[in-house]
């Protein structure tokens, strides 16, 4: 059948009074591997079973290789999904549930059989096909799942949370191994998600979710560095936020800075040497926590003259690393190299992102 | 211990005293003779008098049960995979009003609908489907396999619509996204996944259907008939209750075919 391109035009969904998905547009190359991500509650799941033609559209068009697939049943819509629970038959095997969708479409048995054992080994389960399908593990489960999905060679897969009921560990190194798989097959990919991760590892391009609307569409890269406003910024791990002064090193026309708590130390005595493109804060450590490699501390600004906060929206609590451990109550400073800071407007627009 | 004999004791007396006790007098007393000494002469005399009813019996138990879950199957399916947004909720609201009416009421309705001038002939003869000349009662086996099937079909569908509620529903969604039409669904991922639960229901409709006396007396005149309306028979117009007895005797027989079929089943599937 071959990948294909998809493209979503003004899509709508309408629940009784609410509006779930709003004016909906996005257009995915043939082959790419697309995230959606966002909060719970944004819509992302919605978008994927409309997709799917589990979730009438109210307004708008999908269009899968330019042709229209709104109007049509889930099952004549060749959208490959793999859900979040795996939705593996329990009265199946595993040979079974790989060949069911073939035997839907009228395949010999020997047929069949050959392609589950091709997917077999493509997903390193080999010999896994009498087995039933409850004595597998979750990550063998959600190995099935897939196979299930790619042995029809369908021209879009959508992935729903596919790692999400999985350990930290098998989650990780099956992350790579799906991405490794979707680029060896070359199918167009959208995967839903909530956790940022997974989606800058795996994606090509990212769609960041928000309130039924899509806020912004970036490579990883260009989200990561460049968030379209402080809410998304947050999102993705942007967890400080301040107030700008005359004199930090930033964009002028600027209101509020954001950065990550990585990217912060804090220090105690004298400034270090060469401090010149660096945004520093005095206040008191409120507390200090190991984690992993470095301190992760907290301090509290609010005690100082003159950091006042001046929109509300920037608390006076920020965090930093320290590579030694400092005594809650010390008075202590916080800097961030300039180049790590994003500036953002009194709207909380992004003004300057991070420079690398 | 003690303890706890004493809290399950009064539970455990009055099953003993009104389940157990009755039904070993039942079964005994199919086994004595008038002269009070050890007989199968009773068990010979049900057979001669009688092996009709029970075959009849078999063949319209079996029938009903095929209707029942024909129906059944058809109606909890349609409740789970149904999209329409008023004919859904209008059958899951109407579908249980048998459940609250008697047999005897059933039985009663059966007769006036399914006689030879009866409501249901009437309807056919005024729209041409039938010739009022040659109208026949439906008031033989099809009436019971009819009235039965009538009757325990909502209670049937009650407990397979709520296991088919309980699945886990993107199972349905995985199989109609990589194909499934909604009736391959039914049959290829959903039923067998509540089949456990047809399967109990079709034994308890089953154990139902050869206990209900009020229906064949009321529908069936005549040979042959079920064995409740033969045993109610033999103790009204005899007072002879070993051979009524033995009759019954071919009840339980039945009844436990049907439930150590369903626990062989059920075992097998919990051992793979």
């Amino acid at each position: 059948m071959g990948t294909e391109a998809l493209s979503l035009e003004e899509v709508s969904i309408r629940l009784g009074q609410s509006l779930i998905l709003d004016g909906i547009s996005l257009q995915v190359p043939a082959g790419s591997f697309t995230c959606l991500l966002g909060p719970s509650g944004c819509g992302k799941t919605t978008l994927l079973r409309a997709i799917a033609g589990f979730a009438p559209l109210s307004a708008g068009d999908i269009t899968v290789g330019g042709r229209s697939i709104s109007n049509l049943a889930p099952e004549a819509r060749q959208t490959a999904m793999v859900f979040q629970s795996y939705a593996l038959w329990p009265h199946m095997t595993v040979a079974g549930n790989l060949t069911y969708p073939l035997k839907l479409r009228g395949l010999s048995k020997v047929e069949r059989d050959r392609r589950a054992e091709a997917i077999l080994s493509l997903l390193g389960l080999e010999g896994y096909g009498p087995r039933a399908v409850i004595s597998l593990s979750g990550g063998q489960r959600q190995r099935v799942a897939l196979g299930r999905a790619l042995i029809i060679d369908p021209p879009l897969l959508l992935l729903d949370e596919p790692l999400s009921n999985l350990d930290a560990s098998i989650r990780r190194s099956l992350r790579g191994e799906l991405r490794r798989l979707q680029q060896k097959v070359g199918i167009t990919t959208i995967m839903v998600t909530h956790d940022q991760d997974e989606a800058l590892a795996m994606a090509d391009r990212i769609v960041l979710m928000r309130q039924g609307r899509i806020v912004q569409v970036a490579s990883p890269e260009a989200l990561y560095s460049a968030p379209a406003d402080l809410e998304v910024a947050h999102f993705l791990g942007v967890d400080n936020v301040v107030d700008l002064r005359p004199g930090d090193p930033v964009a002028a026309g600027g209101a509020l800075a954001g950065f990550r708590t990585a990217d912060a130390r804090v220090f105690t005595g004298e400034a270090p040497a060469g401090l010149d493109a660096v945004l520093v804060r005095a206040g008191t450590v409120t507390a200090c926590a190991y984690a992993g490699g470095s301190y992760h501390v907290s301090i509290d600004l609010s005690d100082q003259a003159g950091n006042e906060s001046l929109s509300g929206a920037s608390g006076a609590a920020l965090s930093a690393l320290s590579s030694v451990p400092v005594a809650p109550g010390t008075r202590a400073r916080l800097s961030v190299p300039a180049p790590m800071l994003m500036s953002f407007g009194a709207d909380s627009r992004l003004l300057q992102g991070i420079r690398q | 211990m003690w303890p706890g004999v004493l809290l399950i004791a009064p539970a455990l007396t009055a099953i003993a005293l009104l389940y157990a006790l009755p039904l070993l007098r039942s079964l005994i007393t199919a086994f004595v003779g008038e002269d009070g000494h050890p007989t199968l002469g009773n068990l010979a005399k049900a057979l001669e008098f009688y092996g009709a009813d029970i075959v009849y019996s078999i063949l319209v138990a079996l029938g009903s049960l095929a209707l029942i879950a024909f129906v059944s199957i058809a109606i909890a399916g349609y409740l789970t995979l149904g999209q329409s947004r008023w004919a859904v909720p209008l059958l899951r609201w109407i579908y249980r009003w048998p459940l609250f009416i008697p047999f005897i009421v059933a039985g009663q309705t059966a007769r006036s609908f399914l006689a030879r001038n009866g409501v249901l002939n009437t309807l056919l003869t005024d729209v041409g489907l039938v010739d009022a000349a040659t109208a026949t009662s439906l008031l033989d086996w099809r009436g019971l396999v009819l009235t039965f099937a009538w009757k325990q079909i909502p209670f049937v569908t009650l407990l397979l619509a709520g296991a088919m509620a309980s699945l886990d529903r993107s199972t349905i969604e995985a199989a109609r996204n990589l194909g499934a039409g909604r009736l391959r669904c039914l049959i290829e991922i959903v039923l067998p996944q509540v089949r456990p639960q047809l399967l109990v229901a079709l034994v308890l409709s089953l154990v139902t259907i050869m206990s209900v006396l009020s229906v064949p007396v009321m529908l069936i005149s005549g040979n042959p008939t079920m064995m409740t309306a033969m045993m109610a028979h033999r103790v009204t117009f005899y007072g002879d209750y070993a051979v009524a007895n033995a009759l019954g005797l071919f009840s339980y027989l039945l009844t436990a075919v049907a439930a150590w079929a369903y626990l062989r089943m059920s075992l097998r599937e919990k051992s793979n």
